[in-house]
């Protein structure tokens, strides 16, 4: 496809080539037919050969901003790549923050349920030693009542003996005396064994004063 | 020389460059380009179903990932070659040489793939020498490296 102009056109092209320097650019030069004009012609090459000139030296242009560009662009990413590095670093140091002060929180509560524990354990002791002592108490109570108990059993039992004997020894006295027989070794005998026996028992008495003295200011 | 080309490709300095190869090797006059997979799907399914058909390009040059749009180029291309007609010669332009992705892209219809690099332009001519093979459906996918 080719396209013709007028003759008025084209001298009016050339001389605005010559006097201003304005020549068509572009592809519109490819398509422009000289139709046999020479001078035209010449133009149409001129411009052509300005044109390609001056697309040569864009595309070098082009091509360097377009290879800066693609640096820029690298580079961007890189930035991107560090930038979501660090924030990723750092939203791992913060999530790790966070789980550090869950743990010493943790750590403060255990703290105090060890307290708490401590406190309930010593409480616990207090009453066990309370438990104790009562306890021993009881057991020295009852030990001692045991004890006082057989005391008592033991000075009822020696006071009947003590009565037994001073009765057998007063009847043998007396059926001396009135049997009319020598009485002087039974006499003798007698009141020795009224006066031990009267000494002993005031010795028991006092001796059961005394244990139900002490039963009864234990109980 | 291809009668019109569409490039899509969300990277607006590409689209200079592109246009610069483009004119001085020759390949084509009329080159749109376009930053949406999006806005190139609305494209095609309004002349795949009002036309003008005439509006449509002979060839689309897709990007792999395009950013701020619903599908990536795979996906155009699936779309303009399986819902829209299927009436152009298309494949992907993009910096990746992933031949999962390439699998993909052939799957979905692609003719061709052509790694971006600061030296696009010898891959455009190799593109330019095979481009008859493409529009005849005679040539194989073939990727430019």
């Amino acid at each position: 496809m080719k396209i013709k102009i007028g003759d008025d056109t084209k001298k009016e092209l050339i001389r605005l080539a010559e006097t201003k320097s304005i020549s068509l650019e572009g592809n519109i030069l490819k398509v422009i037919d000289a139709d046999g004009d020479e001078e035209f012609d010449a133009y149409l090459k001129d411009s052509i050969e300005k044109d390609t000139t001056k697309r040569k030296k864009r595309l070098e242009i082009t091509k360097q901003i377009q290879k800066q560009n693609n640096e820029l662009l690298e580079g961007k990413d890189k930035i991107e790549t560090i930038n979501s590095q660090l924030k990723a670093a750092l939203e791992e140091a913060e999530e790790s923050r966070k789980e550090a002060l869950a743990a010493k929180e943790q750590a403060e509560n255990s703290m105090i349920d060890a307290h708490h524990a401590r406190e309930e354990a010593e409480k616990a002791k207090t009453e066990a030693i309370n438990a104790k002592d009562i306890a021993e108490s009881d057991l020295d109570f009852m030990q001692k009542k045991t004890q006082f108990e057989l005391i008592g059993t033991i000075v009822k039992v020696a006071l009947w003996v003590i009565l037994g004997v001073g009765v057998i020894t007063t009847a043998v006295f007396v059926i001396a005396l009135f049997s009319g027989k020598d009485t002087t070794i039974v006499g003798s005998t007698w009141s020795n064994i009224v006066g031990i026996l009267l000494t002993n028992a005031f010795s028991i008495i006092g001796t059961i004063m005394g244990v139900k003295y002490a039963s009864e200011k234990k109980h | 020389m291809i009668e019109s080309i569409l490039l899509v490709d969300d990277e607006d300095l590409f689209h200079l460059v592109f246009e610069d190869a483009c004119s001085l090797l020759d390949i084509t006059l009329s080159l749109q380009s376009i930053s949406s997979a999006d806005e190139a799907a609305k494209l095609f399914k309004k002349w795949f179903e009002h036309g003008p058909l005439e509006e449509r390009p002979e060839c689309v040059f897709v990007d792999l990932n395009i950013i701020g749009s619903s599908f990536d180029g795979i996906e155009l291309i699936r779309k303009i070659n399986f819902e829209y007609g299927n009436h152009v010669v298309i494949g992907i332009i993009s910096s990746s040489n992933e031949a999962t992705e390439q699998a993909k892209a052939v799957a979905a219809g692609a003719q061709f793939w052509i790694i971006k690099s600061d030296d696009i332009e010898p891959r455009l001519e190799d593109f330019k020498k095979d481009y008859d093979g493409y529009r005849n459906k005679t040539n194989p996918f073939k990727v430019y490296k």
